[in-house]
């Protein structure tokens, strides 16, 4: 009696916990994963590339879908959201709608704008849900590229007055000699 | 044609060949090169702060070239008048129209050289970042004929009014007004008094184009508009001029 007493609560237990499982999983996967043939360390004027994946896990079907890229400077000292204005074409994904057990795949091309470290996240929701899904975060790290050399400015800062100078001096002086000969002649 | 080469040649020379022309080159590449000289001491910029620098010196060329343009035409009719050679060459079997040709392509050479000056500037500071060709093309595209529009305006008020003081003192109020989008923030420019301005102004139409190209990387297609404004401003102050050098004020 009592081994089917606690037969029957084991049961019980079993059952409680797979349907309070169920009902917290959330109805939506969002997977990110860099692209295959993005540079192994970029630097500053590359192209990267990211996929997402949405897929729709539940038993309801979405509608109203906004999907979308956030990128987060984590240098530290400089921790701040990035403006993508420029960074990435692609902001943002809208109005698409999902069966349940379909997917929606995604790519974000992105330019590297300034070195630093940055981490990508996509995030997703749908018209009548309250919530927010987010994907796993990619990080990685862009190496700074000199865009403004002194060697190169120096020499043209420097020689361009001194070349103009130069110049009229010559004619300065040519002048000159000129009018000497004219005097003489 | 001979005569209008002529000219033309005696008017190019004006930039490279006068102690004049050459000290305003030699202000024009001190004001470039204390420009460079600032940025220097920043070498870690984005690649967006780069291509910023890089469309604030398009800039910066565009309007010293449109002021240096805008003291040539304003010295062209009303310098002669007051040199006392103006009367001798109008009385000089040259046409009217020929004598403006040649002034109008000493002009030209004299925006030529100021590009020529320039484009290393250019190079120096955009070289290692992004559009630094289509920066080059564009400021010759646009900057052409907002450099010369102010140019032939300055020349038009020269051969109306016969001083350069009253000429050049217009022009460069009216440069100063059009090239006002260089120092005002994009806050004001975006009010609606902004946005007519931006329409109808040549200058900041130019700026415009520059900005686009140089920092959002946009195609030639988004700048037709702002082409036909600067093409219609050139149009406008060469007609302007032509009617003002049929009768000169002498």
């Amino acid at each position: 009696m009592k081994t089917r007493n606690l037969l029957l609560i084991a049961i019980f237990s079993t059952f409680l916990f797979v349907s309070v499982s169920r009902a917290a999983q959330p109805p939506v996967s969002v997977d990110l994963q860099p692209d295959a043939e993005n540079p192994i360390s970029p630097i500053m004027g590359d192209h990267l590339r990211f996929w997402s994946t949405l897929k729709n896990t539940g038993s309801s079907p979405m509608e109203g879908l906004v999907v979308w890229i956030s990128l987060v400077e984590i240098d530290p000292g400089n921790e701040q959201p990035v403006d993508l204005e420029d960074w990435s074409a692609q902001k943002a994904v809208t109005g698409a709608s999902l069966k349940p057990g379909e997917s929606l795949r995604t790519d974000w091309p992105m330019r590297l704008i300034k070195g630093s470290d940055y981490r990508v996240v996509v995030s997703a929701t749908d018209r009548g849900g309250r919530q927010v899904y987010t994907s796993p975060t990619v990080q990685f790290h862009v190496r700074q590229k000199p865009v403004l050399q002194a060697g190169r400015v120096l020499p043209v800062a420097a020689g361009m007055p001194l070349l103009l100078i130069g110049l009229m001096v010559f004619k300065k002086t040519g002048q000159g000699r000129g009018n000497r000969n004219n005097v003489t002649t | 044609m001979n005569t209008t080469w002529t000219i033309a040649r005696k008017e190019s020379a004006q930039m490279l060949r006068s102690q004049r022309g050459l000290l305003w080159l030699l202000t024009f590449s001190g004001l470039l090169s204390a420009f460079s000289l600032l940025l220097v001491s920043n070498t870690e910029l984005s690649l967006l702060d780069n291509a910023q620098v890089v469309y604030m010196m398009a800039g910066t060329v565009l309007a010293a070239g449109a002021l240096l343009v805008a003291i040539l035409g304003s010295d062209a009719y009303a310098g002669e008048k007051e040199r006392g050679t103006l009367v001798p060459l109008l009385c000089a079997p040259i046409a009217a129209n020929a004598l403006l040709a040649g002034k109008a392509v000493g002009l030209l050479a004299a925006w030529g050289v100021m590009f020529a000056v320039a484009t290393p500037y250019l190079w120096a500071v955009g070289a290692s970042g992004q559009n630094l060709g289509a920066a080059l093309f564009y400021l010759a595209l646009f900057g052409t004929p907002v450099v010369l529009g102010f140019g032939y305006l300055a020349m038009a008020l020269s051969a109306r009014t016969g001083s350069v003081m009253t000429s050049l003192l217009s022009t460069v109020t009216l440069l100063m007004l059009a090239a006002s989008p260089l120092v005002i923030g994009p806050g004001l420019r975006g009010t609606a008094v902004g946005r007519i301005l931006d329409v109808i102004n040549p200058f900041a139409g130019a700026l415009n184009t520059f900005d686009s190209v140089i920092i959002d990387s946009d195609p030639f297609s988004a700048q037709t508009g702002r082409l036909v404004l600067v093409g219609v401003w050139l149009v406008l102050c060469l007609f302007a001029a032509r009617r003002s050098a049929s009768r000169p004020d002498f």
